[in-house]
């Protein structure tokens, strides 16, 4: 072959195989897309919405019961790498919450990240043939049950900052509604899902963790909407509504005070209970037990015992203002992979003996609290049975019997009643707040909004 | 783009193919070329005549011969000395001798795909750096820590003093507000994997992210020695042709190469050792103090340590960061070749130890490259370089689990606590860091092992080559694998692991990266009358993959590090894939070299973009005009004048996944769920693109000893892509968008000269300033805060009208308005570079680099504060630490280094002669030290580093307890045989 032939030969390839090239798109090795349930999506395909659903509503717990725990003094958070959950949750040298405040973004998207998961299950549900009318009624009774409770706990740390509650537009949130409205709004959303569960059939088409054992059918579901409603309504100081829907619940004044749904953890690639600590281990990050919990005990009160973990040698925390020093810690787990429950029959039978004393139902209320100081190996109640009364008796189990639960208690209590001079800030040279600011990306998404 | 378009352009080629020929009347004169410096022949300088398109190469004894008429100017050049001018008379031989150039203006320079400019025809400032500017007075550790004060318009920061490479080069200024900045490298022709690759580091320190691994950019594999020049394309205007990766700049590495001759033997070694910079100091402890910082429960026990410590304290500093680690490095590289074939071997074994014991950098590097030329007009080349490189970086830096860093440990501890083991015991520390610094060090494992292929392979087919008229078609491919086993391992003894429900943490990763690129270009030469016209149309292909496979291991068996032996198994992995493809075309017409015109377009797809299949396209034009050249030009004492502008625009790729919404992996209570993504896709993203206009002057005093160069550049950045943020109460997070735009304008002037040259001695000296600023002009998403560890602290503000390295942080102004307190990037920097030459043979270099403002924000003291050992913790520290705002810690971090200093002796030829005989031909001895001194009102380690590496370009900055940054003194041994 000759010089131009070989040129031509190249030249001529070379041309036509650029000409053929064509980028295709690539498409996401690693994770499926979110087109792919948005319509006829498969019952494997919503089983995996549901069982993300349940992993998602976990995600809010850790920093709402580390934050709000800290606001209302049921724990101090020792964390030596960082002072922040000193300095700034307590309140201390004139901190305040601000739009970003530090170390509380979880407990704001955490639960909102569950309500849109909810969200996109319940449309994908309603776009797809591969489930029957009574079936979808069970996947959306389960995910509105979900976001009531969800949404419960921007409601409580915002509070009269407002939320939005109709978010399911990301380019089209909703206006901010107040606390009250909120309240409202949650109950609608929690009274659309129980209904959709009593109309859902005996067997549910989906599968939950062994979190809701005793509850995955849609009747147990349905009790466990109402134990969410109930505590709505007390929220809401709507004393017989709680009272309504403490009867549908799985509230049970002889029954075992600790049943209720929980959220499950295990080993990798589950991940851990948050709230676990080794025992008397040297920890530099943990939630201690604040030590007036201890000073304020009654005697013989076996919360004490159950709760709280006598360390040998005290948990000091020397970041921050003044230094601190608890000698207790965390003694509900008993392994890195115990279920945490997030609403229980003790909870629920606190709400009836308040909601019983708020409408005047005294005996109720005596008999309810002293099934709680039984439970506590404590002796019945024998205070004074004016409202005032037994509505600080009622706060003073709540203490004890909801410590460093959840979606955090005290503080939220300690506010319904104006009672938050009451919570002890002297030992840590502290404030208490009243409520967290409208996170920097809600501002700035109405900033952008209104100035487009 | 369709079939029509791609036949319109091949006919337009195509009528250019019309060989020219025109014969000329010759006469034979030969000569020879020889260097002033040491006498020695130049083998390959060219010879040309003036006015005329003759020219040939000086062969491998230094002669030439060429055929002219009688009268003919001939033109001798060589890259890197002054280019000559003789009159041939007759057929007579004739000698010459040229001289070192500093400035080097007739030496080639790479600015494109495939091809070179004339550096006296360059329309930019396009930075070379020669092998000797780059390793000649001291032998870098990476070659990017050699760049240091070369570049003007670069912002070099050291992320960690920990050997082994994390250095981050910003040029012109910030050009992305997502990701990292970095420059494109090309090495040889090959898309150089750069990547800062994570190894689970952060995992087992709760450090957060794998930007927070503290993990060396993989430019730290390549062997210095090998290079023998860099270009730097600072600008969308200079890096055009590299379209849509080249926002950043580009960085051409070119490797050296045999030459045609003698083969030539070169044996370096470099033995020596560093030691920490600055040791930062700690605050004292007494009985008072004591009582005011630890809570009453614990005061008895903390005043009986102090008193059974008798007043001895201990160093903590000294006692991690006092090692003197030994350096070496041995390199050997044989070079040579003959007429057709010519080639380059070199080995190279680098070790070099931190200053915190078990850790270090090792280094073994092959590498062989090959030219040969099959026949008059195909040639080829192949370069083949194997790399293996070892590091142990320790543990530095940011933690969130106890006792994950040295630093941390350090910083919350009371100088009364013996850390020393007793009979291989480590004491338990008692303090809130939980971890013996001694067990940590000693017991912990950070190792990252790399092995790495970088191939390429070049053809060039001149299928015409007469006087006037050329073609050539130039093929290029080139591999850069690259396979990273990383080992990550807290043993189950150490005692913060003690208090984990799962004692002991391994992760083993594996990731392997393949870079591969294809590229083909026509080459068309052509004059006409006095006008060279120069046209190249060409195609790019570039893949990129990357496979990552982690396994973490926890609740260990006893000293065991294998996933096996742990409790507590779990693995994750990834993989990505990304495909460009583009076209080149550009036409440069060079009038007598006295006006120089370019104008060029690439059009670029990836399937990164929104759309894998659209073409963007990235025009650029430049001309300049050398008045020097012109006949009306009559000044002597200008010797050179030119007047340069060039325009460009370059693109900057969506980071990998912007396009998809993904549904992600959950498992609880034994079932597998989907969660939506918190980050929404953008099926429409769009590369982010730069435009760039640069203005520039070069002028040459007094022969070009003198050497001016100033240039003022203005880059636009349109189409940022941004994360808008929507409002939190949606339950996502980000979408991709392309919301906005920067601009960074800037001055960059050089002064190089020889301010003294005579009998004996000479003086060479270069400056470098430059200056940049930059600003948002347009945000289409909510104003934000980004980076660091949020406003208590300090942060960066994204806001219109701000310069996107806007430091503000607490107080709060106003609701999501908080207080400004500066900017992370520097007023100035300044360099300024010195050579003597004296005594026959001695030579003394000296390199300060000078960086005037720029704040870092100091987490470190924020730290020890919280801790109570700051050195002024007695006097400030507590008011600090009661009133915790970022005004504490956003601090100056200006700094003057003496970054490279080198005095070495070649020994003269006579006295080798007599002492050695034929065997040796050159023996240079000498001393160098890198940063030996350092000025800096900053009051932590150093104050360029960066917590958060290179991961992004607006997030660095940050002091963390970093690793220490070291200085480095070596006695340098070189003789070539």
């Amino acid at each position: 072959m000759n010089k131009q032939n070989i040129s031509k030969i190249i030249i001529y390839s070379g041309l036509v195989f650029t000409l053929s090239c064509k980028l295709e798109a690539i498409t996401d090795p690693n994770n499926p897309s979110i087109t792919s349930i948005t319509s006829n999506a498969t019952i494997g395909q919503l089983q995996n919405l549901v069982t993300g659903l349940e992993a998602t509503s976990k995600n809010y717990l850790s920093t709402s019961a580390n934050a709000f725990g800290t606001f209302g003094r049921e724990i101090w958070f020792f964390n030596s790498a960082d002072s922040r959950n000193i300095q700034y949750w307590l309140g201390q040298a004139q901190v305040i919450p601000d739009a970003t405040f530090y170390g509380v973004g979880g407990a704001y998207t955490g639960p909102y990240g569950a309500i849109k998961q909810a969200n996109v299950l319940v449309s994908a549900v309603n776009n797809t043939s591969s489930v029957t009318a009574e079936q979808k009624n069970a996947y959306i009774g389960f995910a509105k049950t979900i976001q009531g409770y969800q949404y419960l706990v921007p409601a409580n740390s915002q509070y009269q900052n407002g939320i939005r509650i109709d978010v399911s537009d990301p380019l089209n949130p909703g206006k901010f509604v107040g606390y009250d409205d909120a309240l409202k709004a949650i109950k609608v959303i929690l009274d659309d899902g129980y209904a959709a569960l009593n109309k859902a059939g005996t067997t549910l088409p989906f599968k939950l963790t062994a979190g809701y054992t005793n509850f995955n059918t849609p009747a147990g579901l349905a009790k466990v909407n109402r134990a969410i409603a109930a505590r709505t309504a007390i929220y809401q100081k709507d004393w017989q509504g709680a009272l309504d829907a403490l009867q549908n619940s799985f509230f049970d004044l002889k029954g075992d005070i600790n049943s209720g749904p929980a959220h499950v953890y295990g080993g990798p690639p589950e991940s851990y209970n948050p709230l676990y600590y080794v025992l008397n281990a040297s920890l530099s990050s943990a939630p201690v037990v604040h030590p007036s919990l201890i000073t304020d005990a009654l005697p013989g009160d076996s919360r004490v015992k159950t709760k709280f973990f006598f360390r040998t040698a005290p948990l000091v925390n020397t970041v921050g203002k003044v230094p601190l020093s608890s000698q207790y810690q965390d003694n509900r787990w008993a392994t890195n992979t115990a279920p945490i429950k997030y609403i229980r029959n003790e909870e629920l039978i606190l709400i009836y003996a308040e909601a019983s004393a708020q409408l005047g139902h005294t005996d109720d209320a005596v008999g309810a609290i002293n099934t709680i100081r039984k439970a506590a190996s404590l002796p019945d109640y024998t205070g004074a049975e004016d409202l005032n009364s037994l509505i600080t008796e009622i706060l003073f189990q709540r203490r004890y019997s909801l410590w460093f639960e959840p979606a955090g208690h005290r503080w939220i209590d300690a506010r319904r009643y104006n009672r938050l001079n009451e919570i002890p800030v002297a030992a840590d040279a502290g404030a208490v707040f009243t409520q967290l600011a409208t996170p920097t990306s809600e501002i700035n998404w109405d900033n952008f909004i209104n100035g487009k | 783009m369709n079939r029509q378009f791609y036949k319109l352009a091949l006919s337009v080629i195509f009528t250019f193919l019309i060989p020219m020929v025109i014969l000329a009347q010759d006469t034979p004169v030969t000569g020879l070329v020889k260097s002033v410096t040491d006498g020695s022949v130049i083998p390959g300088a060219t010879v040309s005549a003036k006015n005329q398109h003759i020219s040939t190469l000086t062969d491998v004894n230094g002669y030439f011969k060429i055929n002219v008429p009688s009268g003919t100017v001939l033109t001798i050049s060589y890259i890197g000395y002054l280019s000559q001018n003789v009159t041939v008379s007759g057929s007579s031989p004739i000698n010459v001798v040229l001289q070192e150039n500093i400035n080097a203006l007739n030496e080639v320079v790479v600015t494109g795909l495939a091809s070179g400019i004339k550096r006296s025809n360059l329309a930019n400032a396009v930075t070379s750096i020669s092998a000797k500017e780059l390793t000649g007075t001291a032998p870098p550790q990476t070659v990017d820590n050699a760049l240091y004060g070369k570049i003007p318009g670069a912002q070099i920061r050291a992320n960690s003093g920990a050997p082994g490479g994390g250095i981050s080069i910003l040029l012109r200024g910030v050009s992305t507000l997502q990701g990292s900045s970095q420059p494109l490298y090309i090495i040889d022709g090959v898309y150089l994997n750069n990547n800062t690759l994570s190894t689970g580091r952060s995992s087992v320190t709760g450090a957060g992210a794998s930007s927070q691994d503290d993990s060396g950019n993989r430019l730290a594999d390549i062997n210095a020695d090998d290079i023998d020049k860099i270009e730097v394309l600072k600008g969308a205007s200079a890096s055009a042709i590299y379209g849509t990766r080249a926002n950043a700049g580009v960085i051409i590495i070119t490797t050296k190469k045999g030459k045609a001759g003698k083969t030539k033997v070169s044996f370096g070694q470099d033995l020596g050792f560093s030691t920490i910079q600055k040791y930062v100091g700690s605050a004292s402890w007494d009985t008072t103090k004591i009582k005011q910082f630890f809570p009453a429960s614990r005061q008895a026990l903390e005043l009986q340590r102090y008193a059974d410590a008798g007043g001895k304290v201990y160093d903590y500093e000294k006692i991690l960061y006092g090692e003197k680690p030994l350096i070496t490095n041995t390199h050997l590289n044989i070079s040579g070749g003959g007429d057709k074939t010519t080639f380059y071997v070199s080995g190279d074994v680098s070790r070099e130890g931190g200053i915190i014991k078990h850790t270090g950098f090792d280094r073994n590097s092959l590498r062989l490259n090959l030219d040969h030329k099959l026949n008059k007009w195909i040639d080829f080349s192949v370069n083949s370089n194997y790399l293996n490189t070892n590091s142990d970086r320790g543990f530095t830096g940011n933690e969130n689990n106890a006792g994950g860093t040295l630093g941390y440990i350090i910083g919350y501890l009371p100088n009364y606590y013996n850390p020393n083991p007793v009979n291989g015991i480590y004491p338990d520390n008692p303090y809130s860091e939980n971890q013996n610094p001694l067990a940590l060090r000693d017991k912990a494992i950070n190792n990252v092992k790399i092995n790495r292929f970088i191939e390429s392979a070049t053809a060039n087919l001149r299928f015409i080559q007469t006087e006037h008229t050329s073609l050539k078609l130039s093929l290029q491919g080139g591999v850069d694998y690259l396979n990273q086993k990383s080992k990550e391992y807290f043993p189950e003894d150490l005692q913060a692991q003690r208090s984990t429900a799962n004692p002991g943490n391994v992760i083993l990763g594996t990731e392997s990266d393949i870079n591969t690129n294809l590229q083909g270009f026509l080459i068309y030469g052509q004059d006409v009358n006095k006008t060279h016209f120069t046209t190249q149309v060409g195609v790019v292909a570039l893949q990129t993959q990357v496979n990552t496979l982690f396994g973490q291991g926890r609740g260990l068996v006893a000293s065991q590090q294998s996933l096996a032996q742990a409790s507590v198994q779990s693995v994750t992995q990834s993989s990505q894939i990304v495909k460009d493809l583009g076209w080149v075309g550009q036409e440069e017409i060079n009038f007598d070299d006295k006006i120089i015109g370019t104008v060029g377009l690439r059009l670029d797809k990836s399937t990164l973009n929104g759309d894998a299949n659209h073409f963007y396209a990235f025009p650029k034009a430049s001309v300049a005009i050398n008045l020097t050249k012109f006949d009306f030009w009559k000044s002597e004492t200008i010797s050179q004048f030119k007047l340069r502008t060039a325009y460009g625009q370059t693109g900057g790729l969506p980071p990998y996944g912007s396009i998809y919404s993904s549904l992600s992996p959950v498992i609880t209570g034994g079932l597998i769920g989907s969660v939506i993504s918190s980050t929404v896709g953008n099926p429409d993203i769009r590369p982010e693109r730069a435009g760039e206009l640069e203005l520039g002057a070069d002028i040459g005093f007094f022969k070009d000893r003198l050497v001016f160069e100033g240039t003022y550049y203005n880059k636009h950045v349109n189409d940022l892509i941004q994360d808008l943020t929507l409002a939190g109460s949606t339950g996502l997070s980000t979408e991709k968008v392309n919301a906005a735009s920067l601009v960074n304008r800037g001055v960059e002037v050089s002064l190089t000269g020889i301010p003294f040259s005579g009998q004996g001695f000479t003086w060479t000296s270069r400056i470098l300033f430059s200056r940049n600023t930059s600003k948002i002009t347009k945000l289409d998403v909510p104003s934000y805060t980004t980076g660091v560890y949020g406003v208590s602290y300090g942060t960066y503000l994204i806001k219109e009208g701000y310069s996107p390295t806007t430091i503000v942080g607490t107080p709060q102004i106003s609701p999501g308005i908080y207080t400004v307190y500066g900017n992370s990037q520097p007023e100035f920097q300044s360099s300024w570079y010195n050579d003597f030459s004296f005594l026959n043979g001695f030579s003394l270099t000296a390199l300060w680099d000078w960086k005037k403002g720029g704040k870092i924000l100091n987490i470190t003291e924020y730290n020890t504060d919280n801790g109570g050992t700051t050195p002024d913790f007695n006097t400030n520290g507590a008011a600090r630490k009661n009133n915790p705002t970022a005004a504490n810690y956003v601090q100056d971090a200006s700094y003057v280094k003496l970054r490279e200093v080198g005095f070495s002796y070649n020994f003269s030829k006579n006295f080798l002669h007599r002492v050695l005989g034929n065997v040796v031909q050159q023996v240079r001895v000498g001393l160098s030290a890198t940063n030996l001194l350092n000025f800096s009102p900053y009051k932590g380690y150093s104050p360029e580093v960066s917590n958060f590496g290179s991961a992004s370009a607006i997030n660095s900055g940050t002091d963390l307890f970093q690793y220490p940054p070291s200085k480095r003194l070596l006695f340098n041994l070189k003789v070539d045989f």
